[in-house]
């Protein structure tokens, strides 16, 4: 192969390092306004009066406008969210009223000015209580809301989705079964942190288009989205993203632009923007949902696990609309990569009047394994096994069945784990340095499926220049985890030519062509198949004139190199950018038109589960399987936890560029370790105690241990050259290998994220007691 | 952000003028990382800004064996920490400033305007409490030397008069003296203490200083008494290890809670004295 599998330097290289890239807020234009958010203090309160006369009456602001002007609700799964909150504020720091205004001075001077009443009212802030029946609602007219028919709202609940997964006989098992245990964990709050904050422009012309320019990683979608709150023909919206400075699922859904579409539409023909701080960023945009977590495991004395039971419930926050997903994607997740004969999972969503939860890296992922897989680790102890072992035993073989009685013809589980074992020395006993300074080993297993509607599309266009470069279209949108570069990959193997060649466009829904969402690892898988499929197009419309200008059958023509050559007589070959404008003759005719290829890709025959059981034949996508090894070393005197090393193997499948599959990996990686060590979004009452990284903090460089990188490459038989998503799953295992290594270390099990040194104190000094006790 | 005028004023007068005139609502300001949060959370809301860094003569690093060191008020964080004289002669001082967030912020950040923004976790704070550094003020009445542990009163709070600018911190030379600065935090690099501490032994004795477990940074005087009396056992260590736990106040806070503190506070102690044994 020419471009698939190789180390490509990124495409987008030179215009990121030399700050060349343009992102949202790199866009100024004339007569712009600039727009501030008057945020409720409360997490739950009524909204009896807003007067916004005094900041009407401020020199310099152009409109204010309260939840009463836009009073439709919307939502991608779940039509629950206002954008400007109606009637109650649901959590602290939701918009109430905004403004627009000539300098962005004006508008924060503006937004002081507005008088908000307030009547509190009592606040979920534990999704627990939230489910019990006398908690206060949070949306009391959930049952008339809008939803999907695959969410299962509880009316007059707090639940605005319950996820059933029924398979086999649970309770039959547990009687059967030589040991029954059960766990609990908790995993918080966190956030994003992308680099770059949520920023938007929104423009309503004369004429009635609207053009949204935002840092998005999904521009359709969202074009979607705001099509239906804001009742505007898909033809007049245009949502422009260009490069995203970092999305994490962060800016998957919509944020901020509903907040500027109605400004722009009194103030038409201005551009109206607004930035978020990172502040904002914490408590305003999205967050991680948290997770309360219980596990009742059967297991024989043998290693096989015989039966799960899982509750898992979910701190939604204020709105669900896109949360309800993630509950849904935890439940059908539950099994883990295991082959289990029977589960049973009950998986919640539920309101809280926390910050809204939506998508994050791992889609629930990540959340539901540092439960599961430190799980194993203690099953297999009270069976006096090794971890290890009860993983090879109960891990999904090719032929396997999952949770949901989907049959995996595919599965590199077992290959990933003895390459873990190995990368980290798994067989070998750390030396601890110092009485005080304990060192110990984990691993940890994870997958991941695209959690996307069943009958999600993609789409691309190939455009061949003159000269025989290309033009790439595709809204697969290029948000820093390299799919720009892998995409031109696929492109340049398809047409076999040099990727130097061909130029991607993405992020423009009047421009370059449908794509369902940039999320759930699915772009090089999705949007790469919809590529193959339009250069495959291309290519079969150009060796069709190829066959008349070489003499030749199409059969015996190939593309190789930037040419129609024959595949017998190689000599015989015409340049590509020969057919660029159609083929033309001696006489001055010509046939074929212009070179465009075109791809259109859904997944046949990917199902539905069934209503109440959560089973199905073909439910997921694919499934993406690996695992990580983590060494640490525990200061057992200050509760200090060092990683010194982490390794990970998955099955991509397919590779198809080394260079950032190892990018991606190393950061999740490191990605995981914060969240395993330092992060939790810390709320009391509702409010959120540390929303900058004064006392929010991520690993810096010199938190980054060895690390050590590897794959596998089992193809997936519907992807692009073998290829299966890779991007989110490659963090899911990282936090339950450290904790699983901190547990070896120090004799610890640690059921809640993130693991601090006072935590390590704390449960050494308790461990100490109940030794002497 | 309020609107505020700015001044650079090119002399020390000017700037007293500056004081004179906007008394209460003249806010001095010189690195900025403390002031311009502060402006930015509206934490404060002044009429004028003024900017001490174009004074000349704030920005020297001085230091001979008899009066020790003078650092000027606007000497930054890497400036000093990076300073040969203060590596050799004051190595804890070096690495405190060093510790303090991320190499830009030091690129702003001052020593002085560490101590005056009076943190009770000030990083600086501990090795110069331990070598019992001063704060040179300066104002229309003339020069005073105040004293550390005299000039932070409480949380965020100096022995300052109104008129009042620091033109330099003095720190006293003791030949000999030797000693370990710890930071505890939650990550190392970038971040703010958890804890913080300078142990010093001195040709008389111990000098003891904490940083985060009391409303100003402190020295525990009945530690330093304890452990001066008679020489360093493995009973006197565990002693002043106790003693030095009730000497302290700590809080819990969103970055550690009490007893965490507590706990540390004596690990820290003791790690420093078989170090410094």
């Amino acid at each position: 192969m020419r471009a698939v599998g190789e180390s490509l330097q990124r495409v987008d290289a030179i215009k990121k390092v030399t700050g060349q890239a343009q992102y949202v807020d790199d866009i100024i234009m004339p007569r712009m306004l600039y727009a501030q958010v008057k945020r409720s203090p409360y997490p739950h309160a009524r909204i009896l009066r807003i007067d916004t006369s005094k900041a009407e009456a401020l020199p310099g602001v152009r409109s204010v406008i309260t939840g009463d002007c836009y009073t439709k609700r919307c939502g991608l799964y779940l039509e629950d969210k206002n954008f400007l909150a109606v009637g109650t504020a649901k959590y602290r720091g939701e918009a109430v009223a905004a403004v627009a205004a000539e300098t962005p001075e004006i508008a924060d001077e503006a937004v002081e000015l507005i008088e908000v009443e307030y009547e509190q009212l009592p606040a979920v802030t534990n999704a627990v209580e939230g489910m019990k029946p006398d908690a206060p609602l949070i949306h009391p007219d959930l049952h008339t809301y809008k939803v999907a028919p695959i969410f299962h709202p509880v009316p007059h609940t707090n639940i605005s989705h319950h996820y059933k997964l029924r398979k086999g006989d649970v309770d039959k098992a547990f009687e059967a079964c030589d040991v029954v245990t059960e766990n609990t964990y908790y995993i918080p709050h966190v956030q994003h942190v992308p680099l770059e904050p949520h920023c938007a422009v929104a423009q309503y012309d004369l004429d009635g288009k609207v053009t949204v320019w935002g840092s998005i990683q999904s521009p359709y979608a969202v074009r979607q989205a705001l099509s239906a709150a804001f009742d505007i023909p898909l033809n007049k919206l245009r949502v422009i993203s260009p490069y995203v400075g970092g999305g994490f699922g962060a800016k998957a859904g919509t944020t901020l632009e509903g907040i500027i579409i109605p400004l722009a539409r009194r103030n038409r023909g201005r551009p109206v923007k607004l930035n978020y701080s990172r502040e904002d960023e914490f408590e305003n945009s999205y967050v991680r949902q948290g997770l309360h977590c219980r596990i009742k495991t059967g297991i024989n004395r043998d290693g096989k696990i015989q039966a799960v039971k899982n509750e898992f419930v979910w701190d939604g926050g204020a709105y669900t609309e896109y949360g309800v997903n993630i509950t849904k994607a935890g439940g059908w997740a539950s099994a883990g990569p295991y082959d289990i004969p029977n589960v049973w999972t009950d998986s919640y969503c539920v309101y809280t009047n926390h910050p809204v939860g939506g998508p994050y890296r791992g889609f629930g992922m990540c959340e539901i394994h540092f439960a599961i897989e430190q799980n194993i680790d203690e099953v297999a102890l009270k069976i006096g096994m090794d971890p290890a072992q009860v993983r090879r035993i109960n891990g999904l073989r090719p032929g396997g069945v999952t949770g949901t009685g989907e049959v995996m013809e595919v599965s590199g589980f077992h290959d990933c784990l003895e390459q873990v074992l190995e990368d980290i020395e798994y067989d070998k006993k750390p030396v601890d340095p110092s009485p005080t300074r304990k060192r110990g080993k984990g691993v940890a297993a994870g997958w991941k499926s695209p959690s996307q509607p069943t009958n999600a599309g993609s789409s691309a266009i190939i455009r061949m220049n003159e000269d025989g470069t290309f033009i790439l279209m595709t809204s697969g949108q290029e948000i820093g985890q390299g799919s720009e570069t892998a995409l031109t990959q696929i492109a340049a193997e398809t047409l076999d030519v040099d990727p130097a060649l061909i130029s991607c466009r993405f992020g423009d829904t009047d421009h370059t062509p449908y794509e369902w969402q940039t999320v759930a690892s699915r772009t090089t898988y999705c949007a790469g198949n919809a590529i193959k499929l339009a250069c495959e197009d291309l290519k079969n419309k150009i060796l069709d004139l190829a066959q008349i200008k070489l003499g030749a059958y199409k059969r015996d023509l190939e593309f190789r190199d930037g040419f129609v050559a024959h595949k017998l007589y190689p000599d015989r070959k015409v340049p590509l950018s020969d057919f660029a404008l159609g083929l033309s003759f001696p006489d001055g005719s010509g046939v074929g038109g212009p070179a465009i290829g075109v791809g259109c890709f859904t997944l046949e025959n990917n199902l539905n589960v069934d209503h109440d059981t959560g089973m199905g034949s073909h439910p997921a996508a694919f499934w993406t399987i690996g695992c990580n090894g983590a060494e640490v070393e525990v200061d057992t005197q200050t509760g200090h936890i060092k990683v010194l090393k982490m390794v990970s193997c998955f099955d991509a499948g397919k590779v198809i560029n080394p260079l950032t599959y190892t990018c991606q990996s190393e950061g999740a990686m490191v990605q995981s370790l914060g969240t395993a060590l330092f992060e939790e979004l810390k709320l009391k009452d509702g409010k959120v105690l540390n929303k900058s990284f004064v006392d929010y903090k991520i690993p810096t460089a010199d938190d980054v241990p060895e690390l050590v990188v590897k794959y596998v490459e089992h193809p997936e038989p519907t992807g692009p050259y073998g290829a299966r998503g890779v991007g989110e799953p490659l963090m899911v295992p990282g936090a339950p290998a450290i904790a699983n290594a901190v547990y070896q270390a120090i004799g610890v099990r640690f059921r809640r994220m993130p693991i601090t040194p006072d935590d390590v104190l704390k449960a050494l000094r308790e461990q100490q007691e109940n030794e002497k006790g | 952000m309020k609107a505020f005028e700015y001044y650079a004023p090119a002399a020390l007068e000017e700037a007293f003028d500056l004081l004179d005139r906007f008394e209460a609502e003249g806010k001095l300001l010189n690195g900025g990382t403390d002031v311009v949060i502060q402006l930015r959370e509206k934490l404060i809301a002044p009429k004028a800004v003024i900017d001490i860094k174009r004074i000349p003569g704030l920005r020297g690093i001085a230091y001979d064996p008899e009066h020790g060191l003078t650092i000027g008020a606007c000497v930054t964080m890497n400036e000093l920490g990076n300073e040969a004289l203060v590596c050799t002669h004051y190595p804890t001082l070096a690495k405190a400033a060093l510790s303090v967030g991320s190499k830009q912020v030091r690129n702003r950040a001052t020593c002085a305007g560490n101590l005056i923004n009076a943190s009770p976790l000030a990083d600086t704070a501990t090795p110069l409490l331990a070598y019992g550094a001063s704060v040179v003020a300066v104002s229309r009445e003339g020069e005073r030397e105040i004293p550390l542990d005299e000039f932070f009163v409480f949380v965020r709070k100096t022995s300052l008069r109104p008129g009042e600018i620091v033109t330099a911190v003095r720190v006293p030379a003791i030949p000999g003296a030797n000693g370990v600065f710890t930071k505890i935090s939650r990550r190392r690099e970038v971040d703010l203490s958890t804890l913080c501490a300078t142990v010093l032994k001195t040709g008389e004795g111990w000098r003891v200083a904490y940083g985060s477990v009391a409303p100003t940074p402190i020295r525990l005087r009945q530690t330093e008494a304890l452990l001066d009396a008679q020489p360093l056992t493995e009973e006197r260590i565990t002693r002043a290890v106790e003693l030095a736990r009730s000497e302290i106040s700590p809080i819990s806070d969103v970055r550690a809670s009490q007893e965490y503190r507590l706990e540390v506070a004596g690990v820290v102690l003791e790690r420093s004295l078989r170090a410094l044994m």
